[in-house]
């Protein structure tokens, strides 16, 4: 992973933001439960998912949210701050697929003494956006 | 007799403003979580996984995930407890759920060994259709955490979809026929 921190002088507007892509084989199915905790049973079974209507098990909001977080504390480095974050799980990331993650710097400002950046963010499946989030980190500003 | 829809949404409007006390979850922050957390994305941020190393960062330790927080309620249970604490649900048509969005307010760190308590209030609830369901139900609970001193660490706003099933609305359906 990425070590060196990232100034809030170094950003521009409509930066990218280095992503990765994790496939949702049946080994994911199973890490996403361990690591999330989270037992209802449509994330994992998928005569359970059939039943409810859907189409294949989908991956969870903790899940999710994880890879969002992994993304952007990847990029803001340790001095940075993650202040907040709006989730929309607007599609499905289904067993099966392979998700990316990815993001865009969409503003950069000053307010007080902090230097906030905010980005959109997103998971996807092939050229389908499935989870569009709206982050806002604190970062350090070089002294002048 | 089955209530209705209508009679249900009545009952769970009733509820909005509802809030638990605080709850203290079951176990303080601690490694082995964060670790099985971070293995499920691949995370390997030495930040969250490696206590020598961040012994020596301005944390002073190793720290949660940023988003790590409603995994630790156990949200969707807490084994061997056989209810979810985390959420105020109201009574609803259906019984199948789907997590459609969350507002994160993040405001200090939490650090392995932190003792975190909450407090969730029922913000919301409305019937909106959707293509599965023609009156499925969206509730919205806000949890504000905070630490074993006191401070609110986060803040979360989350809104959850509950929908019937197609067996529970073909069934719906029949009676509303008879």
């Amino acid at each position: 992973m990425k070590h060196e921190q990232l100034y809030w002088n170094d950003i521009n507007i409509g930066d990218e933001i280095p992503g990765f892509s994790l496939e949702l084989d049946e080994t994911r199915v199973c890490l996403q439960v361990s690591g999330s905790q989270d037992w209802y049973a449509v994330h994992h079974d998928k005569g359970f998912a059939n039943n409810s209507g859907m189409p294949e098990r989908f991956f969870n909001t903790g899940f999710l949210t994880a890879a969002i977080g992994r993304l952007l504390t990847s990029w803001i480095g340790l001095e940075g701050w993650i202040r907040a974050l709006t989730v929309e799980m607007r599609r499905m990331n289904l067993a099966g697929q392979v998700m990316t993650v990815s993001g865009k710097v969409t503003n950069k400002y000053v307010d007080g003494n902090e230097h906030f950046v905010e980005a959109d963010v997103w998971t996807s499946t092939g050229d389908q956006v499935n989870t569009p989030c709206k982050a806002k980190v604190v970062l350090p500003a070089r002294s002048k | 007799m089955k209530k209705t829809a209508y009679q249900l949404l009545e009952e769970a409007k009733k509820m909005i403003g509802k809030e638990t006390e605080q709850i203290r979850c079951k176990y303080p922050i601690e490694h082995e979580p964060l670790r099985r957390y971070c293995h499920m994305v691949d995370d390997e941020n030495p930040l969250f996984l490696d206590p020598e190393y961040a012994k020596n960062t301005k944390y002073g330790s190793a720290i949660m995930p940023p988003f790590a927080l409603m995994m630790y309620l156990g949200h969707s249970s807490m084994w061997p407890s056989k209810e979810a604490v985390s959420l105020i649900m109201p009574p609803t048509p259906g019984s199948n759920y789907i997590n459609m969005a969350q507002e994160w307010e993040l405001l200090k760190p939490i650090r392995v060994g932190d003792h975190i308590t909450f407090k969730t209030r029922l913000a919301d609830v409305y019937m909106k259709s959707i293509s599965i369901d023609p009156k499925a139900f969206w509730v919205v609970n806000e949890l504000t955490f905070t630490n074993q001193n006191g401070e609110v660490v986060a803040i979360i706003r989350n809104r959850i979809l509950v929908h019937r099933s197609p067996e529970e609305i073909k069934q719906d359906t029949g009676e509303q026929q008879n």
